[in-house]
């Protein structure tokens, strides 16, 4: 015999008792036992499929039975059980909404979620009713706004201020050739409301900062990151977890990808995993070191996925798990993820609070001064501008020409004059060159060339220059029939 | 509907201030006359959310086990959740609905900019699928 405490709303169901005993050699046993005697009270504990509610814990005298053994923990005369409700919340989501109801046309389009016991009417609902953001409408964005759009997603927000433009039309599958030039976010937009016009999309054309990425993303359930670059994964991570919303995160590069939800009911975050960004240039972005096309397809998925399950609250999300995908190999893999309990945001001892500017974390410009300091004509010490060597080899001037790219590049385009010397085979190559020589060093667009001269200065060279702006300025201002890509 | 007694009421107010701008949750107690509560006592209880606890918070079952115990012992029955939403209305919001529980009256009270803003009570289904709104005084 054991005691069962009932608490005080359901003792409306226990003819006013506040403890009921009843005969069972397991917990189980006892609490079917009560709920033979009371009836009642069954729906109350039990789901119509005879499992215990999700808000109902059971504590055999002062032990949770999850820690023993379950429903199955063996009980003795004496013994006293409490049933406790498990409680938790929060204002992460918005206000459930009055009525999501699905129309005739919804009904027809969705049929085939309906018929799948794990989505039916309910879940259809629950993907009308959720909000997810997107970040990003490039490699990752183009097939996760398609598919979350058909999918039946209510409301998509969409973070992006780039233009289409021709090389990203290999990959970035929601943009046609005529969109080239046009606003992505717009060319996403009218995709996803082709594909269905139920849907509401929420435009935000604006780079995501420090300073908007809280007001933008507290309006959202779902965060999913699209991007390319470390400053704003960390932004979108630290803002997720500041606002405990979960970050469906993807990243892609040549044939590999990864992916994992971060910030999950407490699970790990993405500085969990990588406490402090690579330092600037060590890892290559798709514009530098290039991308399968359909990579970003097979990534971009994933993280569909892996949000339309979040919202159903079906399957095992991919919560303490980095799986890793290797096109080449055709593998996926996974590693265990584990919180870390020294993590600057979400660890024991917080030390970030607020977000902070992501672009001196991971030293590298603020965009927009880049670009624009491109644009401009200055050139600084120690570069040399793209008209001027033009006018140094037409003049038939002593000086060499170095182009520092891989090879594979190199059959892409390039300057006849230059020799080919890839960055890192620079270090080991300087007894080919004279460190007297009027050196002139290019690359694509000028990144991988400055590490070089840096290389040659420091080895002695004393007349190294920079070609500002790499082959592609080249192209632009040199020779238009030089292929830019 | 529910009455909250002055002197709790002093008591959730103040711990709500106190957390933010993250959330905070307690415990109500107090006595049920047919379908009047009224809460004669607030228990703050501690946020055990583990993540950021700026729009979450979690309650430890032990705690709920000690203040249910603390009412039995003091006469009383536990009747109801308390918790805040900092700068956010007083809805009851899909998170919260998921995590409930249809014996307990649910107070949100709304924290705007570190003050009180105002307040509801939700009373969620078994079902955890839709919270009616509960009549309210303080």
């Amino acid at each position: 015999m054991a005691k069962i405490l009932i608490p005080t709303p359901l003792r409306q169901f226990t003819g006013k008792q506040d403890s009921v005993t009843a005969k069972g050699a397991t917990v189980r046993e006892v609490l079917d036992a009560l709920t033979t005697q009371h009836p009642e009270l069954r729906k109350q504990i039990f789901t119509d499929e005879g499992k215990l509610r999700s808000f109902v814990n059971v504590y055999l005298n002062d032990e949770d039975i999850r820690y023993l053994s379950k429903d199955a923990t063996a009980t003795a005369d004496g013994d006293t059980i409490s049933l406790v409700p498990s409680i938790a919340g929060g204002s992460t989501t918005a206000a459930p909404p009055e009525e999501v109801t699905l129309s005739k046309d919804e009904i027809l389009r969705y049929s085939r979620h309906l018929i799948i016991p794990e989505v039916g009417i309910e879940g259809q609902k629950k993907l009308k009713a959720a909000k997810v953001l997107l970040v990003g409408t490039g490699g990752l964005g183009a097939p996760l706004g398609l598919y979350l759009a058909a999918a039946g997603i209510g409301k998509i927000g969409l973070v992006d201020f780039d233009v289409v433009d021709f090389t990203n039309l290999q990959r970035q599958v929601i943009h046609s050739t005529a969109d080239v030039g046009r606003n992505k976010i717009d060319s996403a937009a009218e995709k996803m409301l082709g594909i269905n016009p139920h849907l509401v999309i929420a435009k935000h054309e604006v780079a995501l900062t420090s300073e908007n990425a809280l007001d933008i993303l507290k309006d959202y359930d779902y965060v999913v990151d699209g991007t390319d670059n470390f400053p704003t994964r960390y932004l979108v991570n630290d803002a997720c977890v500041l606002l405990g919303k979960p970050n469906v995160y993807g990243s892609i590069f040549r044939f590999e990808g990864q992916s994992t939800v971060f910030a999950y009911e407490g699970g790990p975050c993405y500085r969990c995993l990588y406490p402090e960004p690579p330092p600037p240039g060590l890892v290559p972005s798709c514009a530098e070191g290039g991308v399968l096309g359909i990579l970003p397809g097979t990534i971009g998925l994933i993280q569909a996925t892996e949000t339309v399950k979040l919202i159903l609250g079906i399957g095992e999300p991919l919560v303490g798990r980095l799986l890793l995908y290797d096109a080449l190999g055709m593998r996926f893999r996974e590693l265990k993820l584990r919180k870390n309990p020294e993590c600057p945001i979400c660890g024991d001892h917080r030390t970030i609070t607020k977000l902070i500017d992501y672009h001196q974390f991971c030293g590298v410009p603020q965009p927009g001064e880049a670009p624009a300091a491109a644009q401009e004509t200055k050139v600084n010490e120690g570069e040399i501008d793209v008209r001027e060597v033009k006018e140094k080899l037409d003049r038939g001037d002593n000086f060499v020409l170095i182009d520092v790219r891989e090879p594979h590049e190199h059959q892409i385009c390039n300057i006849p004059a230059a020799k080919l010397i890839p960055l890192g085979t620079v270090a080991q190559r300087l007894n080919e060159l004279d460190p007297e020589a009027d050196i002139v060093i290019h690359c694509k667009s000028g990144m991988r060339s400055a590490k070089a001269c840096g290389i040659l200065r420091g080895a002695g060279f004393k007349h190294v220059r920079n070609m500002k702006g790499g082959i592609l300025a080249w192209s632009d201002q040199v020779d238009p029939s030089v292929p830019k890509y | 509907m529910i009455r909250i007694e002055t002197e709790p009421w002093q008591v959730m107010v103040a711990h709500a201030r106190r957390t933010y701008p993250n959330e905070c949750c307690g415990a109500m107690l107090g006595t049920i006359d047919g379908d009047g509560k009224n809460v004669r006592e607030a228990i703050a209880l501690d946020n055990a959310f583990e993540g950021a606890q700026a729009a979450r918070y979690e309650l430890r079952p032990e705690d709920l086990l000690k203040a249910d115990k603390a009412a039995r012992d003091r006469g009383m029955d536990l009747i109801g959740i308390y918790h805040s939403h900092p700068d956010c209305d007083a809805y009851f919001s899909t998170t919260d609905l998921q995590n409930s529980c249809p014996w307990y009256s649910f107070v949100v009270l709304s924290i705007q900019k570190g003050e009180f803003h105002h307040a509801n009570s939700w009373l969620p289904n078994v079902d955890q699928t839709v919270a009616d709104k509960e009549e309210l005084t303080y």
